[in-house]
């Protein structure tokens, strides 16, 4: 009898009681009630009657969908991303959303690491983006009162720090000082370049500031003069003290590791290292040469770096780069004739130009979709970028364009990878091991099963005693000891996860094996069973063909639930550190960094949003197993 | 019986012999050459004046005698295998393996294995038995009360809470509590052993060590409760669609009686067997927990010696586990028989 009926008389049986049968004779269709269903049809109705099981199903399909197309959509991603100034964000989407009165009133924008900083023209600072600074508990969003009621001139900002210029001459610091970004060091330390005593209690010319620049843990000042003011962090610059004598500068800019200077002379740029930075290039994917025979002749005007490379302006408006760049960097575009670029900014890894014509290019490395510059960008006359985020200017200071990274869903983690698409492409693999795995584990289960209980006899104790000796291995210890000593011998990483899947299946057949000899030892002794052997089918076939598909169901429940399993168990291999290892993303291995309090408690989302997938993953599987056992089980439906 | 027995000790005997071979051999696929390196180090410590040329002959006798020491003076596996159990004479045709006592070597604590494994071992057994106690204590009542109240809400909810509780990875069970434990409420330390620097004794140092194992022993307990109670729950279901259970309740029994005599007994057979199984997993120290909390334990042992390879203790390790589960298997097939008179063991 189909459910709905049953339903339906259920709910009307007072009725039927006392007021007789209402339904209309011609309704009640004699076949429809006993209609027989097909056992298989029959677990699907039953199945689809449990709505958990069916939302559990969804979710399941859902991630599979998830995990195997979503690796698509990031053509960008890579396994082994680092990016030293995004570590550690916390997820957010503000990095462009310039406060609403900030955008039609720019003066200057500037960031470096995960926050960006503005100034509007009456003077006043805005902060915005990821502005908590890691453990330290500081947020530079708290701007200090005394910026807050001065009228600023200029604000730059560096990874953790952000220094601000009044009107009056008074430089401002804020954000992490422990490194001597700004103000007097607590302690004297050699590693720390301290700032010049007559900034600190003194003021400056704001009229004579030709460039206020910041650098990872570095701040510098440089006049029209040529006089440089610089400060921060000796470990983040080896070549700070090269500086800090009486040298005049054109132009100062920071890398990632150095500091650059342009002389007067502007035939070559001071690093106070031999060798560095002696090439240059006409674009990204250009030839690298001598830097005099390039020049031949010409001067360097101005200089801008990025992390890695730094960009030269030279006299006769064309530019090149020194430096290594990325793979898969964007070329730079080529200009029209006549066209020339009058600006050009830099961000991490990539750079933003603004032609004399108005049009505006960005090339470099396009991980985070940095250099897709929008196609309708009209008027702008004053570009900014840093970090990767980039904003254009028009000229009445309103904000015309911004395009760039937007920020984290799920934040970055140590290495400063996006969390979200680590997720992605962890699960891919999480997922594809498991399933190898019990595709392993269910091939030998089915047939050692079968054989040893179709069988019976000598045949059946000794593969009895084989699987009571696999069983009697302990999972864990065992497959660490096999990765260990995996790790000895030289093989590729491909062939290292390989092997972990068959570890995984070859240790985890026993429980399904001892299912199917239970199942096949009942049914052989069934009639059917006996009809084939009276038919003179041959055992093998008996085996295989007639008894495997009457003890399927039992199989596909196993292979459901153990799918589970062995996603857990590689899960927890990879965050032991013994399965598959950093870079390459598993969900396991992604929370390995959460194995102490610190992480766990301030970086709350470098394990939160992976062990919510890994969780509803492995949920929704035991659910969908668990039902389909509830429902194959003629017993249990009974009851229900 | 006693011919069953017999039988069974026999093939767990024969069973722990082979299954040594494998991981013997396993541990064998990585290259180090303890008598190599002993003879290297002690090269090292003699006197300088020797040639090049002395010192190679004499670092090759030395070698020879510390392959003969370590029984490796031979490429043959097996022979190997066999003096490593004592079973065969070594060079000096002395026997001097497992069975007579040396356990081996630990070079990472440069003490011998025993003592390396004592101290964790104590540890290991004292957190596993109250957390035994604990889950069984909590999860056959709920397993019970599920089983009773079939279908009602609490059942649901216990349900999917259990399903819940066998679905994660321990790990994020302790990523959770430390979470939830020391960093948002701050009641319990996030890992050690002890106070630091204290040295208490009794009730003082009994009240401190459960103090830092109170939260490991919490998510040790809260890992097990799922699948156990579900298994309650099941074999209750079971023995309360028997037959004898309708026959109590046609005799008009009260319904406590039914359940708590009649049912119960029943649905203890399965269980009894399983928690015997459990009391022998209280040797083996879970790994990810005592790790993770960072307890001197046999799972964290086994670890730190992964990591350092001190191979020595990881195969000990491995070979007392696999004993350990065999024993297991052994005893929950005869207690099986013994608690319930129908199951012939003899078959």
């Amino acid at each position: 009898m189909s459910s709905n009926t049953n339903k339906m008389s259920r709910s009307n049986w007072l009725q039927r009681l006392f007021w007789g049968n209402k339904v209309p004779a011609e309704e009640v269709d004699i076949n429809k009630v006993e209609e027989i269903v097909s056992p298989g049809r029959q677990i699907v109705n039953n199945f689809f009657e449990r709505k958990l099981a069916v939302f559990a199903l969804c979710v399941v399909l859902g991630m599979f969908l998830f995990v195997f197309i979503g690796p698509l959509f990031m053509p960008n991603y890579y396994d082994a991303y680092t990016e030293v100034t995004q570590k550690n964000v916390p997820p957010t989407m503000s990095m462009l959303s310039v406060p609403s009165e900030l955008k039609n009133d720019i003066k200057m924008i500037d960031s470096y690491g995960t926050f960006s900083v503005g100034l509007s023209n009456s003077g006043k600072v805005y902060v915005w983006g990821a502005t908590k600074i890691g453990t330290t508990g500081l947020d530079v969003k708290n701007i200090p009162e005394e910026v807050k009621n001065t009228r600023i001139a200029m604000v730059a900002a560096g990874i953790d720090h952000i220094i601000a210029i009044g009107e009056d001459g008074t430089v401002y610091g804020w954000g992490n000082s422990r490194l001597g970004q700004y103000g007097i060091p607590a302690e004297e330390s050699p590693s720390i370049a301290a700032m010049p005593e007559e900034l600190v209690n003194g003021k400056i010319d704001v009229a004579n500031i030709k460039k206020l620049e910041c650098g990872y843990q570095c701040s510098a000042i440089l006049m029209n003069d040529g006089t440089l003011y610089l400060w921060g962090n000796k470990n983040s610059y080896s070549n700070i003290d090269k500086f800090l004598g009486n040298i005049t500068f054109k132009d100062i800019t920071f890398t990632l590791n150095y500091i650059v200077g342009l002389q007067e002379a502007g035939t070559t740029l001071y690093t106070g290292t031999r060798g560095l930075f002696g090439q240059v290039r006409s674009n990204i994917d250009g030839k690298a040469v001598n830097i005099a025979d390039y020049l031949n002749g010409r001067k360097i005007v101005s200089i801008i770096a990025n992390n890695n490379n730094i960009c030269l302006m030279l006299d006769d408006n064309s530019v090149c780069f020194a430096g290594d760049f990325q793979q898969n960097s964007v070329p730079m575009a080529t200009l029209a004739e006549g066209e020339y670029f009058v600006d050009v900014e830099a961000g991490t890894n990539y750079y933003t130009g603004l032609t004399n014509k108005g049009n505006v290019y960005s090339w470099g490395s396009n991980i985070l979709g940095q250099v897709d510059v929008p196609k309708k960008l009209t008027g702008v006359s004053k570009i900014y970028s840093g970090a990767f985020q980039n904003f254009a200017v028009d000229e009445n200071d309103d904000l015309v364009g911004k395009w760039g990274l937007k920020g984290y869903i799920f934040g970055t983690d140590q290495y400063g990878a996006d969390i979200f698409q680590r997720i992605v492409n962890g699960g891919k693999m999480t997922m594809t091991i498991g399933a190898v795995a019990v595709i392993i584990s269910s091939i030998i289960g089915i047939i050692i099963g079968c054989l040893s209980g179709y069988f019976g006899g000598k045949v059946d104790m000794i593969l009895c005693r084989v699987m009571e000796g696999f069983s009697a291995i302990p999972f864990l210890p065992f497959a660490m000891i096999l990765s260990a000593v995996m790790s000895q011998m030289t093989l590729s990483e491909e062939m290292r996860i390989f092997i972990i899947m068959c570890i995984l299946g070859v240790l985890s057949w026993t429980g399904l094996a001892r299912l199917v000899r239970g199942q096949v030892l009942a049914a052989r002794e069934s009639e059917y069973v006996v009809a084939a052997q009276a038919m003179g089918v041959k055992s093998f076939k008996i085996a295989f063909k007639h008894i495997l598909p009457n003890v399927i169901s039992v199989i596909i429940v196993n292979l459901t639930l153990s799918f589970a399993t062995c996603m857990l168990t590689e899960s927890t291999l990879s965050f032991l550190g013994f399965g598959v290892n950093y870079p390459r993303p598993t969900w396991g291995n992604m929370l390995n960094g959460a194995n102490n309090a610190t992480v766990i408690q301030n970086f709350w989302w470098q394990w939160l949003f992976t062990s919510i997938f890994l969780a509803i993953t492995t949920i929704c599987i035991n659910i969908v197993g668990d039902t389909l056992r509830d429902v194959m089980d003629p017993k249990s439906s009974v009851d229900k | 019986m006693g011919k069953y027995i017999f039988k069974r000790i026999i093939y767990m005997i024969f069973m722990v012999l082979i299954l040594s071979f494998i991981m013997y051999l396993i541990y064998n696929l990585i290259p180090n050459n303890r008598a190599y390196t002993d003879a290297r180090a002690e090269i090292q410590t003699l006197k300088q004046g020797l040639t090049e040329e002395e010192k190679e002959t004499r670092f090759q006798e030395l070698y020879l005698t510390y392959q003969r020491r370590y029984g490796t003076d031979t490429d043959n596996m097996l022979i190997r295998y066999l003096r490593w159990m004592g079973l065969y004479p070594k060079y000096g045709g002395e026997y001097d393996g497992l069975l007579q006592g040396n356990f081996g070597y630990s070079y990472e604590a440069r003490d011998s294995v025993i003592n390396v494994v004592k101290a964790p071992m104590l540890n290991t057994i004292f957190i596993n038995i109250f957390a035994t106690i604990f889950a069984l204590g909590i999860a056959i009542p709920m397993g019970i009360v599920c089983a009773v109240k079939r279908g009602s809400k609490t059942d649901q909810a216990v349900q999917i809470i259990t399903i819940i509780g066998y679905s994660l990875p321990v790990f994020l069970f302790c990523i959770l509590f430390i979470w939830l434990f020391c960093s948002t409420l701050g009641i319990f330390p996030p890992s050690g052993m002890k106070t630091p620097g204290s040295n208490y004794t009794g009730w003082k140092w009994f009240v401190d060590t459960m103090y830092y194992y109170a939260l490991p022993l919490i998510t040790m307990t809260f890992c097990s409760l799922g699948s156990m109670t579900r298994y309650t729950r099941a074999s209750m279901v079971e023995a309360l669609s028997m037959d004898c259970i309708k026959t109590a309740r046609a005799k008009g029994l009260r319904e406590k009686t039914v359940i708590y005599s009649h049912a119960f007994r029943n649905a203890l057979i399965p269980v009894v067997t399983l928690v015997i199984g459990w009391f022998l997993g209280i040797f083996s120290g879970s790994v990810v927990i005592e790790s993770m909390f960072g307890l001197n334990g046999m799972g964290k042992l086994m670890i730190s010696s992964l990591r350092t390879a001190d191979f020595d203790v990881i195969i000990l390790l491995q070979l007392f586990y696999v004993a350990i589960s065999l024993i297991g298997n052994l005893i929950v097939d005869i207690a099986y028989g013994f608690i319930d008179p129908r199951i012939r063991v003899s078959k």
